[in-house]
């Protein structure tokens, strides 16, 4: 055995035991849970509703990351404009809902690809900064969304013609498997599987991989560099959309706040998953074990009696922390762009 | 010799865009909007960019540097909330010097972050602005927090006074920052130095010039000036609402770029940044006293952070593009060609 497969077997290796680390880590959250419950510092953390509570709400952060996931792989940091996107598509559902469930839905699609398009097309040919030119796009979504329904959230309506449309909405969020599995759920692990196949199994992930690690080289070994950043910030949109609707749904109304702090939660998912803001390395179960991470730690803190603005604290701090080892450790692996 | 005078007037056009810009939507405003071109409208302008334009001048050191620091609009906020907080424990003078530490600790910390662990500064930045926005609700307790005492409103009056007309003390105090920190950065050593940071970091480096520090500076001096804009916002409102900043860095960042600073860092100066923001603020006057409502501001704000920033980053792909290429060389050899063609 040479040293380079030596190299490439230990890299492998550890690929595998920083993907389990986090899970042990989510683990080890788990058990911290279980412990204030034993001492009698928090109520009922092991109990069937409380894991639910989790599950559910590390769904719609999970749901969020994947998606924006890409855009980290293809080294272009986070998708700002996740929050209006989120809320737009909520606006654009309800309104349709007269006309059907369908069409709602496709609707909202629809702008939520459309914004994708326009944040991957120029970003990926003009090289706009990603973090300013997706935040631009957060503010004038956020505008349009003012300017058409003049600061109004909108509800669905219950009487009218589209009532079981409207019914149909509502049970995007409730809809229960065995009493048990939520639908974002079952959302969240088909995109799992299908994310973490497309970046590992299929000719896109490694084209994406390659722009992610050095987009000069991609581009120079003939990759369509622009289309690949294209594709990934629309997949963003796309499980933006996703969870938009299940926001919406949930909260039973259309507001320019539904999706607001989400960008930040997927993307401190995402690095505590393991993937690196520089792009290129991490994967998709890894950022779903991040979801859970964060869900957990938010559950915990919430049953302790912390409130949402010091959990803000204790998320923005673990974010810089494990965005900082992360630089430092990539840095003596030689490579300085973290 | 007339084509040299054009594109000698496109690049004078180019380098005072702002300027020209300012002209023409000043004039533009006060012959068409209605009650614009009055000493009050003036005033009431000058008194809303008092704040962005404080904040904006931190925020294009920065960005010479080549960083961006997202956190401004959170240390506006955090500022404020601790003046208005803190002054039944410590006085006005305490709290205002407690506030500006803050936003000081709050930029060291950033550009420490920056610097020395060198990772990316929206990451950072993006952190610490979450990390203060949590404080500053846990601080607060969620509510704005309001002085009522004679000695607040007495300050609040006393800023907002006019010593001649147009200028009030809260006006001066951000004219005297601006010119200062346009004056050192353009006339000093120290000064000159940050735009070579943030031109060619590794040139800089090599010049020696120590490269970590300047960032770190950057960050501090953004950090000094967000809180300074947000102490002097509260001190002549009286109170300290949790939105202060919300919507500063969408315009800082809109004005700064319009400005003629470069993303990309090394080009840029305070006081075009500053003629930015007046000109922006002409602009969203313009649009409510046309009697557009609020939303429509909001719109048009977003639609030109996002129209600048596609401007610039389509600038700089042609630019690209066109690199490497001589198109005057182009030209000389086709026109010997067709000359030797039809010789």
């Amino acid at each position: 055995m040479n040293a380079d497969s030596r190299a490439v077997r230990s890299s492998s290796f550890s690929r595998i035991v920083n993907t389990a680390g986090v899970y042990g880590i989510a683990l080890l959250f788990l058990v911290l849970g279980l412990l204030l419950q034993l001492t009698g510092a928090i109520g009922n953390f092991l109990s069937v509703q409380n894991m639910l509570n989790i599950v559910d709400a590390v769904a719609l952060v999970g749901i969020v990351a994947v998606g924006m996931s890409f855009v980290t792989y293809s080294g272009h940091y986070a998708d700002m404009s996740v929050p209006t996107t989120m809320g737009f598509t909520g606006y654009i559902c309800i309104e349709l809902l007269r006309y059907g469930f369908l069409p709602a839905i496709l609707g909202a699609l629809v702008v939520g690809l459309l914004i994708g398009l326009l944040n991957g097309f120029v970003i990926g040919k003009f090289k706009a900064n990603p973090i300013i030119w997706t935040l631009a796009v957060n503010y004038v979504t956020l505008g349009i969304i003012r300017l058409v329904w003049v600061n109004k959230q909108i509800y669905p309506d219950l009487q009218g013609s589209g009532q079981a449309a409207v019914a149909l909405f509502d049970s995007i969020y409730r809809l229960r498997f065995f009493h048990l599995i939520g639908l974002p759920l079952v959302i969240l692990i088909i995109l799992v599987v299908v994310g973490q196949f497309v970046l590992t199994r299929t000719s896109f992930g490694v084209k994406l991989k390659v722009t992610g690690s050095a987009l000069r080289a991609a581009k120079f070994s003939g990759i369509d560099v622009e289309r690949v950043i294209l594709v990934s910030f629309v997949l963003a949109a796309f499980t933006a959309t996703i969870a938009g609707l299940a926001v919406t749904s949930l909260s039973r109304v259309g507001a320019w706040y539904n999706g607001a702090g989400y960008d930040f939660k997927a993307v401190t998912a995402i690095v505590i998953g393991g993937m690196t803001l520089a792009g290129g390395r991490g994967s998709i179960l890894g950022v779903l074990g991040g979801s859970l991470i964060i869900g957990i730690l938010n559950n915990i803190m919430t049953l302790v009696g912390i409130g949402t603005f010091s959990q803000d604290m204790v998320r923005g701090a673990i974010f810089i922390i494990v965005v900082g080892i992360n630089a430092v450790s990539l840095r003596s692996l030689g490579r300085d762009d973290a | 010799m007339r084509k040299m005078e054009k594109s000698r007037l496109l690049a004078f056009s180019d380098k005072y865009r702002i300027y020209l810009l300012f002209v023409a939507v000043f004039a533009v405003m006060s012959l068409f909007a209605p009650r614009f071109f009055a000493l009050q409208n003036m005033t009431s302008i000058l008194n809303a960019i008092a704040m962005n334009a404080t904040v904006a001048i931190g925020f294009t050191v920065v960005m010479i540097c080549g960083q961006l620091d997202l956190s401004i609009g959170a240390v506006i906020t955090f500022a404020g909330v601790l003046t208005m907080g803190l002054e039944p424990l410590l006085g006005f003078p305490g709290a205002i010097a407690v506030a500006i530490a803050g936003g000081a600790f709050v930029g060291l910390l950033n550009g420490l972050l920056v610097a020395k662990a060198k990772i990316n500064s929206f990451i950072v930045t993006l952190g610490t602005m979450t990390i203060l926005q949590g404080s500053i609700y846990q601080f607060s307790g969620g509510n704005s927090i309001g002085i009522t005492t004679p000695q607040a409103f007495a300050i609040s009056d006393f800023l907002g006074v006019s010593l001649i007309p147009l200028v009030t003390p809260r006006i001066l105090i951000a004219i005297l920052l601006v010119v200062a920190v346009e004056l050192f950065l353009r006339r000093s050593r120290a000064g000159r130095n940050f735009y070579l940071v943030g031109g060619n970091k590794n040139t800089a480096w090599f010049a020696g010039i120590n490269t970590d520090r300047y960032q770190i500076a950057a960050f501090v001096i953004s950090g000094v000036t967000a809180a300074v804009g947000g102490i002097c916002s509260v001190l002549v409102s009286t109170a300290a609402t949790l939105k202060l900043g919300e919507n500063s860095l969408m315009y800082v960042i809109s004005a700064t770029i319009i400005g003629g600073t470069a993303m990309s860092g090394g080009k840029g100066g305070v006081l075009r940044s500053v003629i930015a923001i007046f000109t922006l603020e002409m602009l969203y006057t313009g649009i409510i006293l046309f009697g557009l409502g609020n939303e429509v501001k909001i719109f048009f704000a977003g639609l030109i952070l996002a129209y600048v920033v596609l401007y610039e980053a389509y600038a700089t792909y042609k630019h690209d593009k066109s690199l490497g290429q001589r198109p005057e060389l182009m030209k000389e050899i086709k026109k010997r060609r067709t000359a030797s063609g039809g010789a």
